[in-house]
């Protein structure tokens, strides 16, 4: 009994003893994790409730005002606005034309290599060297894109309304002009993302097995879509669901573009105020760390949301078996 | 005219022949293995009668109807494949379904929600849901059929892939390597299960498998591949005691048979440096192969014509087989001896071995069986 009680109490001490070492070897990633990932979040979280400016000895506890503010003011309306009509456009168009892309070019074999050089070009160009090539070529008056739509004007082009308008008078000012801006910014950043989504596709095409292709022949799949639904598209399952979550989270922080056609407000009458953009003004241009911060603590709020949706889906619905 | 007519099939890879000219006609309910080494072209064999693969020349029938032109989903054909090809993120049950709702429902009945709303498509399911029942109790799987095959076991997964390829009546099941993946027990015990079914179903069976016992132990036929073309397509019995040239002969049998070079000169027939009394009809090559199968040598007391020591042996409990290198041209001889004999197979012993003559295949230097030389020994033995 007596032994028995002993090795009991050695082995409570073995356990302890593993426990302890456990931590300690643990304990450094979760301090480099607490001290770069949650503490700015919590100081973040903090200031967004003050009036605290980069430089000031002290500052003032606002409350819920700086919250108030986002959702009252009108700038901020146009903010969400602007954010979320490139979130809702840039993302389903990237995600389907990377994964048409991905298809196409799984399909050519050899020659597929040529394209996929192509499309993704642009997500390893940086965004802001391109901006400034797109600046130029949608420039009102010296800009190739309106000079190649005046090639229209006096053909049968003319019949469609926007280049008879802009044969009479002008054509869009693009960057300048409040209702074509977000648009342009949308454009730009599908073109740049797809061709990342088309590798993700790509890379999730290689791991469908080739049998099943027979196998659905042999079970009577006889379209090419009767295929694709039987056996690719439950396939990228999992790729579709990091792609999608990948590209929102991606359009959510889209800034470079603004900050380089329009360094000094977010487009015309604000039309591209985007969420990133509206942090970097007020938290660092103007000083005013406490709507900074709330407007961060929203952001983070979606981003949040989306990883979440994201890990709820891959569990439950496209990892198999 | 039914059944499965293959006939003339070549096919090319690039500048590669795969299938040089293959005839070969299966009746219907009959149970036919391709067997061969890996590369043979048994399996491009099934894929082209599947329609996976189109022929360079030569045609398919099924039924006397000629369909090689037809898309192997048009071919009324079932496969079960060697990765057993299950759609992972459908259940079993959805699984075995699926060749029923692709050939009977419309894409739009097919559809999640309207598809419920269209008239037919109730009863339509009810229909397709009690075939899938029926065919997963024929296979014993019928408590799996709310899992996916991501939670099965190899062995209920080939359960399942059987399962989808007999849900419908096809004109023919194909079966390429069904067993390959399984563990060795189980494969014996599939194998007599896929007999049985055959027996219960009396449908036409396409068997590929590079594994000689499963062609030896299932088959009505079997059809030796090697090198793009049959050799030789016969009952099992037939393939195994008459084979029509040698590479059958060494390819069906485990231990493989025991090759033995021949001469046929002025004195008779020698065999390594001694004549035998083997009257050898006129017109036969110089050089001839014997062919001894190793149940055909037996173990003899005092001297013999051929006298070795025994380099290796394995006990199988049942059987013992033994390696023996003769003194005379340093071959290499497998014996299949009875446990009575284990005391005189110790590792290294010399031991003396006879054969009847009558046991013997000959080939000629090119593989070709030279029926004349034995029909003439045969008659001689019983003269004698």
């Amino acid at each position: 009994m007596a032994l028995i009680e002993a090795s009991h109490g050695s082995k409570v001490s073995q356990d302890n003893h593993q426990v302890r070492t456990a931590w300690s070897m643990t304990a450094p990633a979760l301090a480099l994790m607490f001290l770069i990932l949650l503490v700015p979040i919590v100081v973040a979280g903090v200031l967004s409730f003050s009036n605290y400016s980069l430089g000031n000895t002290g500052f003032d506890w606002v409350g819920s005002q700086n919250y108030e503010r986002l959702f009252s003011r009108s700038t901020y309306e146009k903010m969400f606005i602007a954010t979320f009509t490139y979130v809702v456009t840039v993302v389903p168009i990237s995600v389907g034309l990377g994964l048409g892309a991905a298809l196409l070019v799984h399909s050519l074999g050899r020659v597929g290599d040529i394209y996929k050089t192509i499309y993704f070009l642009p997500v390893m160009a940086t965004l802001l060297a391109m901006a400034i090539a797109w600046e130029f070529m949608l420039h009102p008056t010296i800009g190739m894109v309106n000079r190649t739509l005046e090639i229209a004007c006096g053909t049968w082009l003319e019949t469609i309304p926007f280049f008879l308008q802009g044969c009479e008078g002008s054509f869009p000012l693009w960057l300048g002009d409040r209702d074509y801006a977000i648009w342009v910014v949308c454009f730009i950043g599908i073109w740049q993302g797809f061709g990342f989504n088309m590798v993700l596709f790509l890379a999730g095409l290689t791991s469908v097995h080739r049998e099943l292709y027979n196998a659905a022949e042999m079970d009577g799949a006889r379209s090419g879509w009767e295929q694709f639904r039987l056996v690719t598209w439950p396939a990228l399952g999992p790729t579709t669901v990091f792609v999608v979550t990948i590209s929102c989270i991606r359009a959510f922080q889209v800034f470079d573009t603004i900050e380089a056609f329009w360094p000094q407000g977010g487009g015309p009458s604000k039309s591209a105020y985007v969420m990133m953009f509206a942090i970097f003004e007020k938290g660092i241009q103007q000083n005013l760390i406490g709507v900074g911060s709330a407007i961060t603590m929203l952001f983070l709020l979606f981003v949040m949301f989306l990883t979440l949706i994201q890990r709820w889906l891959i569990e439950r619905k496209v990892h198999y078996g | 005219m039914s059944g499965l007519q293959i006939d003339a099939v070549e096919k090319d890879f690039g500048e590669t022949s795969v299938l040089k000219g293959v005839t070969l006609n299966i009746n219907d309910g009959e149970f036919v293995s391709l067997v061969g080494p890996s590369g043979c072209g048994k399996s491009t064999l099934l894929r082209i009668i599947a329609g996976l693969e189109t022929a360079t020349r030569g045609t398919v029938s099924i039924d006397g109807t000629d369909v090689t032109h037809v898309r192997a989903a048009d071919r009324n054909l079932s496969m079960v494949f060697q990765s057993y090809a299950l759609y992972p993120h459908l259940t079993v049950a959805e699984n075995i379904a699926v060749p029923l709702r692709m050939r009977q429902m419309s894409t739009t009945q097919r559809l999640p929600v309207v598809g419920g709303l269209i008239p037919g498509t109730g009863p339509l399911k009810r229909d397709i849901s009690q075939a899938v029942r029926h065919a997963a109790e024929m296979l014993e799987i019928g408590a799996l059929l709310d899992r996916k095959p991501g939670q099965l076991s190899g062995g209920q997964r080939q359960r399942v892939a059987l399962g989808r390829a007999l849900v419908r009546n096809p004109a023919a099941f194909l079966l390429d390597e069904p067993l390959s993946n399984l563990d060795a027990k189980l494969r014996v015990q599939t194998r007599a299960e896929i007999a049985q079914l055959h027996r219960k179903l009396k449908a036409t069976f396409i068997y590929v498998t590079h594994d000689q016992v499963e062609a030896m132990t299932m088959s009505d036929r079997i059809a030796v591949m090697m090198g793009g073309e049959i050799l030789q397509c016969a009952a099992p019995e037939v393939i195994y005691e008459d084979p029509n040239d040698i590479r059958v002969a060494e390819f069906i049998g485990s231990p493989k048979i025991n090759i033995l070079p021949l001469e046929h000169t002025n004195d008779g027939v020698v065999l390594l440096g001694r004549v035998l009394d083997w009257p050898m009809p006129a017109g036969m090559p110089h050089l001839m192969q014997l062919g001894l199968r190793p149940e055909a040598l037996r173990l003899v007391e005092g001297p013999s014509k051929l006298r070795g020591r025994v380099v290796h042996f394995e006990n199988l409990g049942s059987e013992i087989f033994a390696q023996v290198v003769l003194y005379d041209g340093d071959i290499r001889l497998t014996l299949r001896a009875t446990p009575a004999d284990r005391q005189r197979l110790s590792l290294g012993k010399e031991v003396s071995l006879e054969f009847e003559l009558r046991s013997g295949l000959i080939f000629d230097t090119a593989g070709k069986r030279l029926r004349m030389a034995e029909v003439k020994t045969r008659a001689a033995k019983e003269v004698a």
